[in-house]
């Protein structure tokens, strides 16, 4: 169990500073919500986050069909955890030392995770993040790198999250 | 993300009848579940996400994750062209990059 996330019977407890929840009740979602909605079929974060399934040309009638049945669906569920996890941000009330323990049931916690992954995935696109970037280094006063700061940020939270749901799963 | 996963438990009835051998081809190869190496997604979130779409095992699921992560794919789960295509989407519900293929 990391500091930040702590269990309280089924739910999940955690501890956000004032900018970090503002981040993700407000920049994050606003950012999916545009990515989510767009039409453009030249947005690579909108062909991130929704792939293809066939790579095969020959099955582009299969493909088609079965972007027409999952896309929309997968849409809207990822709308709706845009609002889940806002709702749970709103519901928070501040603590000590200026920290909020946001309460997260379990819809909200795969909420969380699920808003995370895609703003991770979202932004190491247009930031064109590969496993040779270096963001270890990064000057927090230049206004250049605060996607990557962003970036990073996201990935220690979803691997805190990551980890104490894998805690919670059996081996 | 919450109802991508409503599909592996809510199963409907299935009345069992006698099969029609006439209608079911044998040599009918499954359909194959890539996932494909991505820079983004956690090694840690991966091994989540195999063992809460597919049941597996910890163990099961970090073989796999380490496969995806160091030969660029691995084949996760395989069926007939609508499991599969079941699959691809509670993946892409869950970010990994995955699409399938038919062995000819």
């Amino acid at each position: 169990m990391s500091r930040r996330f702590t269990r309280k019977g089924k739910t999940l407890i955690v501890s956000l500073s004032a900018p970090e929840r503002e981040l993700l009740s407000g920049w994050v979602p606003d950012q999916l919500r545009t990515v989510y909605e767009s039409e453009d079929s030249e947005n690579e974060a909108k062909r991130r986050l929704f792939p293809v399934a066939y790579l095969d040309p020959t099955e582009e009638e299969a493909e088609g069909e079965w972007q027409e049945l999952v896309h929309p669906e997968l849409r809207r569920t990822r709308l709706d955890a845009l609002t889940r996890l806002t709702a749970a941000l709103d519901a928070a009330e501040p603590g000590r030392r200026g920290a909020f323990l946001v309460e997260l049931a379990s819809d909200d916690v795969a909420a969380l995770l699920g808003v995370l992954n895609d703003a991770r995935l979202a932004l190491g696109t247009v930031l064109e993040v590969s496993e040779d970037t270096d963001l270890a280094d990064l000057d927090a006063g230049d206004a250049a790198t605060q996607g990557h700061m962003i970036y990073v940020w996201l990935t220690h939270l979803e691997g805190e999250l990551v980890d104490t749901l894998l805690d919670d799963m059996p081996e | 993300m919450t109802t991508s996963c409503a599909s592996s438990t809510s199963v409907a009835p299935v009345e069992i009848g006698e099969p029609d051998v006439d209608d079911v081809v044998v040599t009918d190869k499954p359909w194959i579940v890539i996932v494909w190496n991505d820079p983004v997604n956690l090694m840690s979130y991966v091994v989540f996400v195999f063992q809460k779409l597919f049941g597996y095992s910890r163990e099961k699921a970090t073989r796999l994750m380490h496969q995806v992560h160091y030969e660029g794919k691995a084949a996760v789960s395989s069926g007939a062209r609508e499991q599969a295509e079941t699959d691809v989407a509670r993946l892409h519900a869950h970010g990994l990059w995955a699409t399938m293929e038919h062995p000819g």
